[in-house]
Formats: structure tokens, sequence, C-alpha cells
């Protein structure tokens, strides 16, 4: 009788109806017949399971997400931009099974790694996004920990079946415990996590002690102070003001000029891009979650799968310190603020709205003095107006030249008042685009009276400063402190209140058609490439 | 625990009377001399009658399951002990010519004179435990598959194993076919493992971790 080959042998005791497993067929048979492919259930599961961290920590910062249907649109395009992540560490994974001696404990390993990912995706996503976390974010952590089982699972299994191609070993002792174990584990740390933070609450606005003197709050973008040909104002200003200066970062627009409105970090106010992305199928636009911009930025758009939102008022989480002010009850205005919105108590002139109109920098600068002017004729306790017209013509020495010009007629004009005494004026002056690592960036103040002094702040020490100047007590859990040291005793208001709250904004979206416009206003005006 | 005590009476039957002289004429069993050797033929014989009769007594006595249940596991236990069970399998294998004994005969051997107990052990559990066809379906599969490895296991044992650590006779198969002498050595710890595999993937998910994939593993480790 003819001895039979081993695949022979095989291929009769399949028809025979052995080595025949559901999920054998799917991992390990290709790895028999060399055919590959035991990476593909990992992956899909890893995209799907990162989709649904992604999914969650989103959620937790965007309120127009809670409805199933933009929430399912985003699912599926955070799925696809998970694939390729999920395909780079299989690739990764794949030579390490190869040439793993002891294929069972680095497969197990493997596994929670991957588990552990996922949950990272999900505690930092969430953690990054929103100090204040609602309670059901934590809900996500029950399809999340199914989702982290089923794929420590797979990658298991796949990374089995490699080391299994080479050696012929076994699966070691299954890690089925070890997997749930981690899953409950990741559970509880994000419950500890999320349940040491608290819920969005809407707090008493703070009771002010009136001041006499209004405030201006002057906010020049690219402007240097220091340059040649100021006029006998801005000299005046930095002779006689009391300057507080800090190393000025690098970072977009919006989000310089919202650290510094709101006294608050990037993380807490939201505010970092330019843009935001908005997935074909869903009108809710969102900031992408770790690991997925490849997709979201790049490959995204593209393939028309993803259009940009320009950043709004919707995106940020804290308040600016004119709606503090306008909160507690003094009349507040400001004009041409990156990701203002309107404000109860407040008249707000929206950055859109003047860009909208301008046709450059110095056009900038004028229509939103003009629209700034318009309303003084008010009484207003805190009016600010923010002059982005020296940035934007950053590189055209011809245009910048006019609008440094420009912003020095208005400087001059705020220092005349302050000399007068109609109000305290406070100038911000950094530079969205520094052009050295070592820029800085200046509040100024001058109240009227000589003060001839320069101190180190922080940047987070700016709205604070304002606040206490205009009478509000600063809130406790505002990481920067009022710069006494830049203001004539008694002037800063002592008292404080424990917190503002968080800026809770009601879901909505805007018109993509409009929001279009806009974006190419923002390419037109040089903020995007 | 009834269904797994019955098995366990079949399966020392079917040790007693598979070492009989009129089968495989074993010395030893379980490093001590074989019950025939010990206390003649005749007691032997009649000890492994009493056995099976104790394993339906016990089984047909149980509690905690249905009767309907008990009746099934009780017709496929009797099923995998008589003629096309165990009886079945251990008379082909005796009858076989080695020189003319197929890959596909070996299967059926095997299948008959250990897989079938395998699977009714499997399948009585689980029916104890009033287990949904699909779970039944997936642990027949995994039954299969484990008994085949099994004795493909045991029949490299024979050939390369220690009498001592095994406590029984070795290399007395070498005269009959099996996959060892059919496939080779290599090429069959190979099959046993990718048995065993198909039988841990066979294992629905919540008993891949239990005891049934240990046994599984139990098996690959074999030495004995």
């Amino acid at each position: 009788m003819t001895r039979p080959t081993l695949e022979e042998a095989r291929a009769r005791l399949r028809e025979l109806g052995y080595l025949d497993a559901g999920v054998g067929r799917i991992l390990f048979r290709p790895v028999f017949e060399g055919r590959g492919g035991e990476w593909l259930p990992a992956i899909g599961l890893g995209a799907v399971a990162a989709a649904l961290g992604s999914v969650a920590a989103i959620e937790a910062s965007e309120p127009g997400l809670a409805s199933f249907a933009p929430a399912a649109v985003i699912f599926l395009h955070l799925f696809a931009a998970n694939l390729l992540p999920a395909s780079l560490l299989a690739a990764l994974l794949s030579p390490l099974a190869d040439r793993s001696r002891a294929p069972g404990a680095a497969a197990t390993a493997a596994g929670l790694a991957a588990a552990a990912g996922v949950f990272a995706l999900w505690i930092l996503g969430t953690w990054s996004l929103e100090r204040e976390v609602s309670m059901r974010a934590l809900l996500w952590g029950i399809p999340l920990s199914a989702a982290a089982l089923y794929l420590a699972a797979a990658v298991r299994l796949a990374f089995l079946a490699r080391a299994f191609a080479r050696s012929g070993a076994l699966p070691g002792k299954a890690a089925r415990r070890i997997f749930v174990a981690a899953a409950a584990a990741g559970v509880l740390v994000a419950a500890f996590l999320f349940l040491s933070r608290s819920e969005p609450q809407p707090v008493p606005a703070p009771q002010p002690s009136p001041r006499p003197t209004p405030i201006l709050v002057l906010a020049i973008d690219g402007l240097d102070l220091d340059g040649p040909g100021r006029p006998p104002a801005v000299a005046e200003l930095l002779a006689g003001g009391a300057a507080g200066w800090w190393p000025a970062p690098r970072s977009t627009p919006p989000e310089l000029w919202t650290d510094l409105a709101s006294g608050e970090p990037a993380r807490r106010h939201g505010v970092r891009a330019l843009t935001r992305v908005r997935a074909a199928g869903s009108p809710q636009s969102f900031r992408p979650p770790l690991g997925t911009s490849w997709y979201f930025r790049r490959l995204g758009p593209l393939l028309r799968l993803v259009t940009s939102a320009p950043v709004s008022g919707a995106d940020r989480r804290r308040l600016d310190f004119w709606e503090v002010a306008a909160s507690a009850g003094i009349p507040s205005l400001a004009v041409d603020w990156w990701a203002s919105a309107p404000w109860p108590g407040a008249t707000v002139v929206e950055n859109r709205v003047v860009l909208s109109e301008s046709k450059n920098g110095v056009d900038a600068d004028r229509i939103a003095t003009a629209r700034f002017d318009a309303q003084s004729a008010r009484a207003f306790g805190v009016s600010t107006l923010y002059l982005p017209g020296c940035d934007i013509e950053r590189d055209d020495a011809v245009a910048r030249q006019a609008a440094v010009a420009g912003v020095l007629r208005v400087l001059e004009a705020a220092v005349s008042r302050a000399r007068r005494g109609e109000a305290a004026l406070i100038v911000l002056a950094a530079d969205s685009h520094p052009r050295t690592s070592s820029a800085l960036a200046r509040m100024i103040v001058f109240d009227g009276a000589p003060a001839a002094r320069t101190v180190r702040i922080r940047a987070e020490d700016v709205a604070p400063s304002i606040l206490a100047r205009a009478g509000v007590p600063v809130a406790q859990d505002l990481p920067g402190r009022p710069a006494a040291g830049l203001f004539a005793p008694g002037t800063l208001e002592s008292a404080t209140v424990p917190t503002y709250g968080a800026r809770i904004v009601p879901p909505g979206s805007s018109a993509p058609e409009s929001d279009r416009e806009y974006l190419e206003k923002l390419r037109s005006l040089g903020y995007l490439k | 625990m009834a269904v797994a005590v019955a098995v366990e009476y079949v399966h020392a039957a079917s040790l007693v009377l598979d070492d009989l002289p009129s089968m495989d004429d074993a010395q030893r069993r379980r490093g001590r001399p074989a019950l025939h050797r010990a206390h003649g033929v005749a007691t032997a014989e009649l000890a492994a009658v009493a056995l099976l009769a104790r394993a339906f007594e016990v089984l047909a006595g149980a509690g905690g399951f249905s009767a309907a249940s008990r009746a099934r596991v009780l017709g496929e236990l009797a099923v995998a002990v008589g003629a096309s069970g165990c009886c079945a399998g251990q008379a082909a294998d005796l009858a076989a010519e080695p020189a003319n004994v197929g890959l596909d005969d070996l299967e059926a051997i095997h299948a008959q004179k250990t897989g079938a107990l395998f699977v009714a052990a499997v399948r009585g559990g689980a029916l104890a435990g009033s287990a949904g066809e699909r779970t039944l379906a997936g642990l027949t599969r995994y039954a299969r598959n484990l008994g085949l490895a099994y004795q493909i296991t045991d029949d490299l044992l024979d050939r390369e194993g220690d009498a001592e650590a095994m406590g029984k006779d070795t290399q007395r198969d070498g005269h009959r076919a099996n996959f060892a002498t059919i496939l080779g050595a290599e090429s069959s710890h190979r099959l046993v493992h990718e048995l065993l595999d198909a039988a841990l993937q066979a294992l629905p998910l919540p008993s891949r971790s239990g005891v049934l994939a240990d046994l599984a593993r139990v098996v690959r480790d074999r030495r004995s």
C-alpha cells in the first residue's frame, strides 16, 4: 500500500471531518497552506476597537454627537482611519512572532498591549478633550471592553498562528482570564479617572466690585512694539506702562489668543487648530482623535470623504474674560477675537464676521476698528479689540507697513484715552507666527499714571489680571493669578470664587456652505495653506 | 459527575479487555501486572463486564439532569461501547492486515476504538449540563480531533516511549499498522499538533480556558 504524504493525510482527514474547526479555518488554515492572512481578523477588530475608543472620546467632548446617526457615520470613518495603524502594528508583530522563542507568553503580551492601546485611546482621548467628563463616557467601557477582549484574543491567535507556522508549537495556556482581568482593570482605571472629575454644572455668576474706570484691552497680533518709528504715544506707553512678559509659544492664532482670553491652556479650553474636520455624511465637526490625523487631515480630504470646518466659539469650553465679566453683570464688548461667539450680556462681533468682509490685513484691522468704534457710544465696563492685520501681512513688507501704521494709530488713540483717565488700557502684544524661538509676548498696563515696571509673568496670568482689574473675583481653579506687580495697589479685586464653571454650549453645527466660504477667506488671508 | 464516573468505568473495562491474551496480550498496565496476569483471564473478563454494568447503573441512577437527557446520555454511551463503537474498532483492529491498512481504515479503527468514547464523554457532560445543539456540535468536533490526536500520540509513544515511564509494554504495536508507520514519526507529530489545535479552536469560547482545553494540552505534553 502506498504511504500518503502529510499533505494528503491532512486533506483526507479534513474530508473525514477533522482539522476543521471554525475559527481555526480562519486563522490557522491559511498558515498551514502558506497563504498568510492570519492577521486580517486582528486588523479588522483593531480598527473596530480603536474606532469605538475614538468615538467615545469624541462623544465625551462634542455635545452634538449625542444622537446615533452622526456617531455611526463618524464610527465608519474612524474604522477606515484606524485600518492603517492596525495594519502597521500587525506588520510589526509578525516578524516578532516569527522569531519568538516563547510564543505563548509573547502572544499574550501582544494581545494585552493591543487591548491596552484601545483603552488608552479612550481614556487619553476623553481626558485630553475635556476636563469635566460626562458620566456617559463611562458607559462606553462596556462595548469597549468587549471589543478589547476580542481584539486581544485575535492578536494572540494571529501571533500564535505565525509562530505555529515556523515551529509547529501549539498555543500555550489560554489567556482568556488574563484578558478579562485586563479589560476589567481598564474599565476600573477609567472609572477612577472619570469619577475623579465632575459633570459640567452651571455655577453662580461672580459678584463684581464696581470700578470707576472701564477697561480697554487692545490685542495686537504680530507687531514688534520695540521696532523703529514708534509714535510718541507708543513710546509713552512703553516708558510709562507696567510691562509683563513671557516667552511666546509656537501655536496657532486661535489657540494662542484663546489661551490669553480664557486664562486656560488649550487642553482645557479646547481651541487648537484653525480648522476642525467634518466627515462626509455627518453635519458634526470635531477634532480628529489621536492617531487619525493622517486620514482626517490628509487622505480623507483627498478622497473627498472629509471636509474642513473652521474653528468657532462652539469649540471653546472655557469662558473668555469678556464673557466672565458679562456674566458678572459688567457690560462688555469684544470685537474680532478668535473662537468668539454671542454671549448673554456681551456685545460680540465675531472674528468670522470681520474676516469675511476683509480683503487683506489692513482691511481686517480697519473693519474691526470701525465695528469697535461704532459700539463705543455705549458704556462698557470691559471692551476689547483684536487686531490681526500685522500678522496677516507678515510676508508683504509694504502691506505690513500700512498695517503697522494703522495699528499704531489705534494704539495712539487708546493711550490718549487712558491718559485722560477715560479707561485703564491693557495692551496684549503677541505674535502668532514668531520668526524666532526666543520671541516674547507682552502685556502692558497703562493706567494713566506712569509705572515703568517690567516683570516676568505667565500667559495664564493675563485673563485673571484683566478680570481682577475689572473688579471681578478671580476663579481659584484658573491656573494663573493676577499679576499684582503690574497694577497700582488697591486696583485689583482681591476676592475669589471657586470656579467660573465650564462654558456649556448647546449642540449645533454651522452650514458647510458658509464654512467653505469662510475657509476660502482664511486661505486668501494666508492663515491656511 | 455521574457521567464522568460512568465513562471512567467504561474506559477501565476497555483497558481490561484490551490487555487480554486474545487481544493485545499486554503484561503490564499502569505500572502493575495487567489484571488477567494478576487474577486470571476469567476474573478479568468478569471484571470488565461488571465495570460496564456498573457504568450504566451509575448513569441510570444519576440525579441532577432531566430524564430525557439521561436517556440520551445512556444511549450515546451504549453506542460508543457497542457494535459501532469500541467493540467494532477493536474487532477491525484485530482483523486488520498491516500491509493492507490505509489511512481511511486506520481512521475508522481509531474513530471507533478511541474516538467514540472521547465523543461520548464530552457530549455526555455537555448533555448533562443542558448544552445546546451548537455547543454540542463544537464539542463533538473537539472530541473527534482530540481522540484521533490521542491515539496517534499513543502509537508514537508505543514506538518511542519508555516502558517504565509509561507503566505498560511498549513497541508491541510495531507489527500493526498505525499513523507512525504510515506517515512516519515526524509527520505524525505534526498531525497531532494540528489535530489538537483544531480541537482547541473547535471549543466554544467560554470553554477555551477550561478543563477541556487543559485536556488537549495534557495530550500534547503526554510522555507516558
